[in-house]
């Protein structure tokens, strides 16, 4: 069964690097500076977020958000280990607007906020372990979160001004008996798009990608191209062969398209982390793949730079050519 | 009459009392292994690794769930 499930993934992924009838463009790896400082390695790097001049990585491990250029030189961290003010336990996610740093606190159950000189100016509590943060507006601040599989009807994205009052709540968990399947078909992604309005990807299990208003409105579900093909994963142990549908790796939007990365068969029966990027216009149509150099977990992209965080939690920087 | 009362109602409230102290207690066991459970599924959603290695390790977090409110 499990050689039927290798040969099917195999047999998937190589249906989605023909892709017939869409672009092939190249990506080139950008020689980054050397970065001496021991501020600079990156032990467990889990989000990335871009301003004008900065590239911001979240290290979960060092408990910062390290700073770079955007041409890869390390600048500076801001924040260290703790639960005060200034003090993180788990960073999980970054946005940046207006010169503020807000960063989501994840074992401290808070957003807080940093300022150009990286020094804590306010932020608020949440009743949840916030996940991903992400600034819609000079408003508005979307905050998501993980089910925990404790309550009925969980939700997973909160709206919140900056003084943290709760606006909107929206997009409810699915429940399944089985939690372990839950917890992989409620992982989702948030990606930014035009004038506050913000995209959720689900990372498994459903090849859409929902719209939403600054206001948290649905606005529409985008149903990607089959040719971003689905792999498969059978699931341990639980009950009756239960059969996972991994669709995406990692995603980010720039400039009206999708940047989405299909899991890759890695060690025999497993899916990680893989080198193709799909490019899918907002109707979903996919109009080009990305062979990257090496696989990747996390990226941003803007223009025709892919800033992502490799294997071994380095900085990579490539440039597409079309 | 009212002596018997005053008996049954004093009898309740020790028993009741008596009660009380264990439930209370076991709650709070109970609610520390929920909190780890709920860290053990962050830690490994948020370890970025392979989604088999995930799931055995989601797995891992229920069955110890699972033993720490049994107190086993």
């Amino acid at each position: 069964m499990a050689v039927l499930g290798v040969s099917l993934a195999v047999s998937t992924a190589a249906r989605a690097v023909e892709r017939p009838g869409v672009g092939k463009w190249k990506a080139v790896e950008v020689v980054l500076p050397v970065n001496d400082a021991d501020e600079a390695c990156l032990g467990r790097p889990i989000a990335l977020a871009l301003d004008a001049d900065h590239l911001y990585i979240v290290d979960a491990q060092d408990c910062a958000v390290k700073i770079f250029s955007k041409d890869g030189e390390f600048h500076r961290a801001v924040g260290r280990k703790g639960r005060g003010p200034g003090e993180l336990s788990f960073p999980s996610g970054v946005s940046v607007i207006g010169g503020r740093l807000y960063v989501a606190d994840k074992f401290n159950a808070r957003v807080q906020a940093f300022d150009r000189a990286g020094e804590p100016c306010g932020g608020f509590s949440t009743p949840f372990a916030p996940d991903k943060v992400l600034a819609l507006t000079g408003e508005t601040l979307l905050v998501t979160s993980s089910p925990t599989g404790r309550t009925a009807a969980e939700k997973m994205l909160h709206l919140y001004d900056f003084g943290g009052r709760l606006l909107w709540e929206g997009l409810e968990a699915r429940t399944s008996s089985d939690p372990v399947f839950d917890a992989f078909v409620n992982m989702i992604l948030v990606c930014p798009g035009e004038g506050g309005d913000f995209f959720v990807v689900f990372r498994s299990g459903e090849r859409s990608i929902l719209h939403f208003t600054a206001s948290g409105a649905l606005a529409g579900k985008i149903l990607v191209d089959e040719r971003h093909a689905f792999q498969p994963l059978d699931m341990p142990f639980r009950g009756p062969k239960k059969r996972l549908l991994g669709f995406c790796w990692a995603a980010a939007w720039d400039r009206g398209f999708f940047y989405i990365s299909a899991p890759a068969p890695v060690e025999g029966k497993d899916l990680g982390p893989g080198r193709l990027l799909s490019v899918v216009d907002r109707e979903g149509r996919l109009t080009a793949s990305i062979e990257l150099p090496c696989p990747v977990h996390r990226f941003v992209v803007e223009g025709r730079r892919i800033y992502a965080v490799d294997d071994d939690g380095g900085l990579r920087i490539f440039e597409v050519v079309r | 009459m009212k002596k018997l009362a005053v008996l049954v109602l004093a009898g309740l409230v020790f028993v009741s009392a008596a009660l009380f102290f264990p439930t209370s207690l076991a709650a709070h066991h109970v609610n520390e292994c929920y909190k780890d459970h709920l860290d053990c599924r962050v830690n490994a959603l948020n370890l970025d690794a392979p989604w088999y290695k995930v799931m055995l390790i989601l797995t891992v977090c229920d069955i110890a769930l699972g033993k720490c409110a049994l107190s086993l």
